[in-house]
């Protein structure tokens, strides 16, 4: 067997427990967000087949305010994929594999062992970032499966296509990538794994609450807003829209792959040139 | 005949900021030989190992392995050289049968039949357990039996007997030989001099970062010692031409470092006031404590 695809086994093999359970918790909300879904579908033709008065009152109050069309099923399903549960799987996912891929295995004192057999540094970092890459895919494919699969044996008004809901999980999918570029590209520069993980998870904090800063009615007006905006990489997620017409689709996919892309370049230069110390 | 070099370092530095690691280091290893790398923690060893296997990058100076640079031709270089970490750390998921697999694949599978053989055979390891229930010594010993059965022409071994038990080292020892039996060259890095003694054709003792000074135990060349104890306490005059150097007073008796003929001593000695007399080859241990031991030489240039 190829070096390559050892260590692209090996690395699978450490991290199958935490894939796997991930990715159940996710297809289990996926199915869940579609279930609550069919549920509030439900009752809401339900109200408007009332012949209560006031409930007629409320659809005409309603009408008068230029609300004539109830939003979809997908874009129903898709608005509960923002929940922080969703993006702290997808983050503990893509800081985990990139505080583990260099800094780890150097604080362990496995890297030693690796990189003492002929095998390239960019072999090594680019199995590294294989199996990384492959769980940001399968993390979000957990959520869509869950989805698909609940569609089936729940009844929604407008029940959207497994094509519709992938533009929104292949989103998320990108989305873990800058995450997981700017900790590889920590982890590249040290030899304990804290380090990494801190800075992962305080960007990623960081530029989630911006995101909330950003979409904060109440805050409209504060002239730093659309630095907050800016700032952001959340704000290159936007499942609804995708579902709806699509357009953000390319750029946010250009902004979150090109960060995530960077980053991982830069991780594989550093690591390449820098020394490996014994561990810590 | 001198054996080709496989290993040649020149002016070898590797500084971190004020501190240095390794200064200077210049030396050739031959191909086929055990060479002995001695000196106390934080004497540059390890940081020489590592920069030969291009896990560092040398600030100074370069280093060649089989005519490979180590920095620029790393990878060729791990092709033909085997590394045995001085702390041995393990994926303990795994089986030591997952791995042994997973590092000899990484070299292509060549000489996982040999590892098997050696872990289970010579070091008597369950390779069915996962390595997280193993002992450090049997982590160490899966460890050795990767590397011996690499198919190498070199094998680096990092302090290889620093968890063992006395059989165990023993049988490192062994293997060590048979390394050499069958042509490979092994750099034995390590704290134990009898051992290190036992098995290395050359030593080199190490200080500080740098280099003191290389011994040839292989030939038998090495420094005569003389003890002598003299008949009367009357001073006694020694002939320059002899090459007795007095070395240290021990109680009645003088040691001499002997760099003079063994005819022109004895004749001196048949005709000399001498009550009691001692002929001896220095030890590993005593040359060693010229370099750390509480009366150590001054630091400075390396002595051959």
């Amino acid at each position: 067997m190829k070096p390559f695809r050892m260590l692209v086994g090996k690395h699978l093999h450490d991290t199958r427990w935490s894939l796997v359970l991930s990715a159940a918790a996710l297809f289990g909300l996926g199915w869940l967000f579609v279930f609550v879904t069919a549920l509030n579908e439900q009752r809401f033709l339900e109200r408007l087949s009332s012949s209560d008065q006031d409930v007629q009152n409320q659809m005409r109050w309603m009408r008068n305010l230029g609300v004539t069309e109830s939003p979809s099923s997908a874009s129903l399903i898709v608005l509960s994929w923002s929940h922080p549960f969703i993006f702290f799987l997808i983050s503990m996912w893509a800081i985990g594999r990139g505080s583990a891929a260099i800094a780890a295995e150097i604080e362990r004192g496995t890297m030693d062992l690796l990189l003492s057999r002929p095998i390239g540094r960019g072999t090594y970092l680019a199995a590294q970032v294989v199996v990384a890459i492959a769980g940001l895919v399968v993390l979000p494919g957990g959520l869509l499966a869950g989805a698909a699969f609940a569609i089936r044996f729940n009844t929604l008004r407008e029940p959207p296509t497994v094509a519709v809901l992938m533009l929104p999980a292949l989103n998320l999918a990108a989305l873990g990538l800058p995450i997981y570029g700017y900790t590889l590209f920590a982890s590249a520069f040290d030899h304990v794994r804290w380090r990494p993980n801190s800075i992962g998870a305080g960007l990623t904090a960081a530029g989630f609450v911006a995101y909330v800063v950003s979409i904060v009615p109440v805050l409209d007006d504060w002239k730093w807003r659309p630095w907050f905006e800016r700032v952001s990489i959340f704000k290159a997620y936007n499942p609804v829209e995708l579902v709806t017409t699509g357009e953000t689709l390319a750029r946010n996919a250009a902004i979150l792959g090109g960060i995530g892309a960077g980053c991982i370049a830069a991780a594989f230069v550093v690591f390449a040139i820098r020394d490996l110390p014994a561990n810590a | 005949m001198d054996r080709p070099s496989v290993i040649v370092t020149e002016g070898l530095s590797k500084h971190y900021g004020a501190v240095v690691a390794l200064d200077g280091l210049s030396l050739e290893v031959r191909r086929g030989e055990v060479f002995g790398l001695l000196g106390p923690n934080g004497s540059g060893k390890t940081t020489a190992i590592r920069l030969l296997l291009g896990m560092l990058r040398a600030t100074a100076g370069w280093a060649k392995v089989d005519g490979l640079d180590v920095w620029r031709e790393s990878l060729e270089v791990r092709r033909t050289v085997s590394y045995l970490p001085g702390e041995i750390r393990m994926y303990g998921s795994l089986t030591g049968l997952g791995v042994l697999r997973l590092l000899s694949g990484l070299r292509g599978g060549m000489g996982l039949d040999r590892a098997i053989a050696i872990a289970e055979r010579v070091m008597d390891l369950d390779l069915r357990r996962r390595v997280r229930t193993y002992s450090t010594g049997m982590k160490q010993k899966l460890a050795l039996a990767l590397a011996f059965g690499d198919p190498v022409d070199t094998l680096i071994l990092d302090e290889p007997t620093s968890a063992l038990d006395p059989s165990a080292r023993g049988i490192v020892l062994d293997l060590v030989r048979q390394a050499r039996s069958e042509g490979q060259t092994v750099i034995f890095s390590g704290h134990v001099l009898s051992e290190v003694e036992q098995v290395a054709d050359r030593v080199a003792i190490m200080r500080k970062g740098q280099l003191m000074h290389v011994e040839n135990l292989a030939t038998g060349v090495r420094l005569r010692m003389v003890l002598l104890r003299f008949a009367s306490n009357e001073t006694v005059s020694i002939p320059p031409e002899l090459g007795l150097v007095p070395r240290e007073a021990n109680g009645p008796g003088l040691l001499f470092e002997h760099h003079g003929s063994l005819q022109g001593l004895l004749s001196w000695l048949a005709s000399a006031p001498v009550a009691d007399v001692a002929i001896g080859v220095e030890d590993l241990q005593s040359l060693y404590d010229r370099f750390h031991g509480p009366r150590a030489e001054g630091e400075g240039g390396i002595e051959r």
